[in-house]
């Protein structure tokens, strides 16, 4: 497996994980992967690197009792869920009590669908979809134009009822959903798939011809159908930057490992995270969003010895037979919600582990770690808990904070001091959390 | 005007029927939309007095999603039917959502609420006006064709370069998987192109181009052999116009001969052609109802080939629509025989079927394994062959549709028929008489129904009820509440219950009982099948102790009471899947509900008030041939694509 060390950016060997064969990391940064015909090669960065921005999602809420810390401040004890987060307390914000209010407003679909679309986009659920663009993608309209993905969306787990508000986090807008790419193969071939020069021209004369074909019919059409061809458009459009030549030392990263279990979720996870953390190394997006689960994810865990059922079942205390109370069922939330930390963590420690110039890429990330519910079981949507983590914004770190705003007061914090976009408003957004960053 | 709303709403809180003549004017229309419609929302009224909704078909039906103002107004102002001009305090529209008399969905609007004053100034004004505006239920009545651009869906995708190219590779298995929405995977107001697609369909391109022309022009694509200016132009109008499904414009021919020139080899500029037209829009996307008249045939065209072969049309269909024939319904009823002979259309139907009956939520579903040890993979597939079959045998032999909820028979293998303990067929999948003593019928009598609304280790009520509800009444049932513990109560070795004891609590509990109403006692009637469908006698509880000191396993089997009702229809009650099957296939709701499920997949959207001329008359056509589905496809596509006047 080779693997490229740079003064820039250098990386143990050590720190990668056998089994996961593939994908070698150590490639110097790109301040951009194109210029302006999308045919050149670029050129390393010069100055300071950008700030990142990560997004993380898993379903089903949280079990408050192994999860929310009793105690607020510094001295805050790690709960059995919150363990493997341990050897980051230093490096992350526990955040608890955050409303989510425009989940409670009247209107179509259950409560995790109610919860996810105001999750996300702070919008309600219009039956659809959500009502509206997430988090990661106001974000991303504000600083993304100049890396080669705008934005990249990863998932790992598919299991799940499969309705769109379940099977997407990040929206473009008004129920226009962009789905996570979830196969480590085709997201490693997005962001590393050698191609040649005259290839690259080709595609750009097609993509050339395909979007004046869309502005033709455009013209043909009502009002209404024109969105709905400008967002082909626009996705054209995203095609198009994306394409490009990679350095040739770029091609020595290999792909991952086509074989193996594609339900194992933990193998995908690692890899995802690997992939995303070469995304940002490398330059090729400033934002992303983190799926590790559905919304109401029917995820099994097989790896753990839960067999029985599926995570919403578990949730709601369907883990063995009625009689037993399902006290069962919360025994196994417990072990799940620790794996959940135990991906995030993962993903924190390979960001850590990566130098940029004096610095580790997790001094320049900032990751939100957010769920649709609090306690799944009675779908509480208000006292949300939250995991801020990363040094972009000058994060508070160490701390467990409980607070009384809104999940979009924290992201408008986050999305003004980690990533200085300066966000005015959010949907059910009124002010800057004050707490978090310092 | 502020003020005088303002002023108002003091007053009428306090003081009811004081507002003057000139007050009541000065009110407005505006009034409607700015506060009494707030109000109703604030109540979650459209929770089940939508179209769809349970209360859908009362007096008091909500505009759909997207109403304008204007219509929002006239809403309002219909709203007199409502109020007794006689005692206004006796009027339903105050009365019903206060629950001052009976109404199935509880308190909506607190008495003595400002809401309850705006209601009340509402029903002022309505009185007021002498001359009753009965514009909103009139313009309800006529239908509105709305111009639309539908995505083909991945499994159209798939066919269309079937026939198009001749390329069976199924790339679209490859794209980002489609999501439900509605119930479907083809409803149009979500089938955005994200750029994760938009990068799929590139390489789906570029792939398929190349197989097309690998070795030469091995499918016969080029029309011409003399690879001259002539031959290209003939290219790619002949190709061009299949790959759009109309005739290219001219300045479309322009776009493509110039991307064709940029390569020097003929093929090559064939091969460059194809890659880009398999990602414009005009390939991906389909219009109907659109602003072109001229393409109007064509869209019919496509119209009638995706909804019943969900591919292209085929020569003669683009040849009638060419030559001007596809502009009647009796060329629509004409075209659509024809095409329902294709064998094509048996895997569209199978297509309807499986996203109708969410046959991907029982293949994904996991069972308690110690439980039942025979629950497989390969058995959740069987369950699903027997609803496909039962289906397909109805609609292609013209039997009565209604049989799916009472046929007396089914179609199983050997697993199936030691699941059902009736004698395994000679062949698997024969069809196979089910004794009156399983109390099955009709596919509530099925495992597939049985198992995709059951839980791990139990069945669930309250899915099934719903799961009828839904699918086969097309009602849409609010759910609970935000923050409501929806779990029932623990279960003790001191007192074992039965589901139907411990769901008591739902009935019992006022803010609970006004939606589970509607759905347990559906439910009930399948207690007798267990989570994987089996035939139980007796629901049986195992109670572990948590640790072996604590005592011994218990195990507790209780008497099940089957005995449900389907609250909306009369004289429903009923104590098995197989007196629910005749109770349903009698009923009007179930009837016109297959109707709307078939419309929903066919128009790519769910129906609104106005589509009721267009599902009216085509229920009308399927009730009168005697429940032949064939003749509700038929009849769908001639009403929808050429709409009754009224």
């Amino acid at each position: 497996m080779p693997a490229v060390h740079t003064k820039d950016l250098s990386l143990s060997r050590r720190t990668l994980l056998r089994s996961l064969s593939g994908v070698a990391i150590g490639l110097p940064p790109l301040a951009a992967m194109f210029n302006a015909n999308g045919t050149a090669y670029a050129a390393p960065t010069q100055g300071t690197p950008p700030n990142r921005f990560v997004v993380w999602f898993n379903g089903n809420g949280i079990p408050e009792k192994y999860w929310i810390p009793t105690e607020t401040g510094a001295d805050y004890m790690m709960t059995p869920c919150l363990s493997p987060l341990a050897p980051f307390r230093n490096d992350i914000h526990i955040v608890t009590g955050l409303d989510n209010p425009s989940a409670r407003l009247p209107g179509p679909g259950n409560d995790h669908h109610r919860s996810m679309a105001s999750l996300m986009t702070g919008t309600q659920f219009t039956g659809r979809g959500a009502g509206g663009p997430s988090i990661d993608q106001v974000i991303a309209a504000k600083v993304g134009s100049d890396s080669r993905f705008r934005s990249l969306q990863i998932g790992v787990s598919q299991e799940s009822f499969g309705e769109s508000i379940q099977r997407n986090m990040s929206w473009a807008g008004y129920d226009r959903a962009l789905p996570p790419e979830m196969l480590p193969n085709k997201l490693f071939d997005r962001l590393f798939g050698a191609r040649e020069l005259t290839w690259i021209n080709r595609k750009k004369s097609v993509l050339d011809t395909v979007q004046e074909d869309a502005s033709g019919l455009r013209k043909a059409l009502g009002k209404e159908d024109a969105t709905r061809i400008d967002e082909h458009l626009s996705s054209i459009r995203d095609v198009e930057r994306a394409i490009a030549s990679l350095p040739p030392n770029y091609r020595r990263v290999d792909p991952p490992e086509a074989e193996g279990d594609m339900k194992d979720w933990p193998r995908i996870a690692k890899l995802q995270s690997e992939l995303l953390v070469h995304a940002f190394a490398s330059g090729q997006t400033k934002v992303a969003s983190y799926m590790l689960t559905k919304c109401q994810g029917l995820s099994r865990f097989p790896w753990l010895g839960h067999t029985n059922g599926r995570h919403h079942d578990y949730t709601h205390n369907v883990g063995k037979s009625a009689a037993n109370n399902g006290l069962e069922g919360l025994r196994i939330q417990r072990d799940i919600c620790r794996w959940h930390a135990e991906e995030f963590a993962w993903l924190l420690g390979r960001l850590k582990s990566v130098k940029e110039g004096d610095a580790t890429l997790l001094d320049r990330t900032t990751l939100l770690y957010v769920h649709e519910h609090a306690e799944a079981n009675d779908h509480k949507n208000n006292g949300l808990s939250a995991i801020v983590a990363g040094h972009a914004g000058g994060l508070r770190t160490g701390l467990h904070t409980r607070t009384t705003g809104t999940v979009a007061d924290l992201y408008m914090a986050t999305a003004n001091k980690a990533m200085g976009v300066g966000l005015s408003k959010f949907p059910s957004g009124s002010r800057e959390i004050p707490e978090i960053f310092g | 005007m502020g003020a005088v709303i303002r002023r108002c709403l003091i007053l009428c809180a306090a003081l009811p029927l004081l507002l003057s003549q000139k007050n009541l004017s000065a009110l407005g229309e505006a009034y409607f939309t700015s506060k009494v419609m707030p109000a109703l929302e604030k109540g979650g009224c459209q929770n089940c007095h939508g179209s769809n909704g349970v209360a859908g078909g009362t007096r008091f039906r909500l505009p759909d999603e997207g109403a304008s103002a204007e219509e929002l107004q006239l809403f309002g102002k219909s709203l007199h039917v409502l109020i007794n001009r006689a005692d206004l305090s006796k009027s339903l529209l105050l009365n019903k959502p206060t629950r001052r008399v009976a109404h199935a969905g509880g308190v909506k609007i607190t008495p003595g609420s400002a809401g309850e004053a705006t209601l009340r100034t509402w029903i002022e004004y309505l009185a007021s006006n002498t001359k009753p505006d009965d514009r909103f239920l009139l313009g309800q009545r006529k239908f509105e064709a709305r111009p639309v651009l539908r995505r083909l869906t991945h499994a159209q995708y798939n066919n269309t370069v079937r026939d198009l190219l001749g390329d069976d590779s199924r790339v679209a298995d490859q794209f980002p998987a489609e999501d439900f929405v509605g119930g479907y995977r083809n409803q149009f107001q979500s089938q955005s192109i994200s750029p994760l697609l938009a990068e799929a369909y590139g390489a789906a391109a570029e792939k398929l181009a190349r197989s097309a022309f690998r070795g030469g022009d091995t499918h016969g694509l080029i029309p011409c052999k003399t690879q001259d200016a002539t031959c290209r132009q003939k290219f790619l109008r002949t190709f061009g116009g299949k790959a759009f499904r109309r005739p290219l414009l001219e300045a479309e021919v322009a776009r493509y001969e110039k991307l064709f020139l940029s390569e020097k080899n003929f093929l090559v500029g064939a091969q460059l052609t194809l890659e880009a037209m398999l990602q414009s829009p005009n390939f991906l996307m389909r219009t109907e109802n659109g602003a072109e008249p001229s393409w109007r045939p064509y869209e019919t065209a496509s119209r009638l080939s995706y909804a019943l072969l969900n591919s292209m049309p085929d020569a003669e269909l683009s040849r009638a629509a060419a030559q001007g024939e596809l502009n009647t319904r009796e060329a629509v009823e004409k075209h659509a025989r024809r095409l329902l002979a294709d064998p094509r259309a048996k895997a569209t139907l199978d297509e309807f079927v499986a996203e109708w009956l969410r046959f991907d939520q029982l293949l994904d579903a996991v069972k308690e394994r110690d439980q039942f040890p025979m629950y497989s993979a390969e058995l959740t597939v069987a369950m699903t062959e027997e609803t496909r079959r039962m289906v397909a045998d109805l609609v292609w032999r013209d039997q009565d549709f209604m049989q799916l909820f009472s046929a007396e028979h089914s179609f199983v293998n050997t697993a199936l028929a030691q699941l059902y303990k009736v004698p395994a067929p000679k062949n698997e999948y024969d069809r196979v008489a089910l004794p009156p003593e399983t109390g099955r019928a009709g596919i509530l009598g099925q495992a597939m129904f049985l198992s995709a609304t059951s839980k791990p280790a139990d069945t669930s009520v309250t899915q099934r009820g719903l799961f009828v509800r839904e699918h086969f009444l097309c009602q849409e049932v609010p759910q609970p509440p935000p923050g409501v513990n929806a779990n029932l109560p623990n279960l003790d070795k001191g007192k074992p219950m039965t589901n139907r004891e411990r769901l008591a609590m739902h009935l019992n509990n006022e803010s609970c009982s006004s939606c589970h109403t509607l759905v347990d006692p559906i439910g009930f009637g399948f207690e007798k099948y267990d989570a994987i469908g089996q035939f139980r006698d007796k629901q049986k509880l195992t109670f572990r102790p948590a640790r072996k000191e604590d005592g011994e396993v218990v195990k507790v089997e209780l008497d099940i009471d089957t005995s449900g009702y389907v609250a909306g229809i009369s004289n429903s009650s009923f104590n098995s899947p197989r007196e629910l099957g005749k109770i349903l296939s009698a009923a009007p709701q179930c009837q016109q509900c297959v109707a709307k499920q078939l419309f929903r997949y066919y128009t790519g959207r769910h129906e609104n008030a106005r589509d009721a001329v267009v599902i009216d008359r085509a229920f009308a056509d399927f009730r009168s041939s005697g429940f032949h589905f064939r003749e509700l496809m038929v009849s769908l596509l001639k009403w929808s694509v050429f709409p009754p006047e009224s």
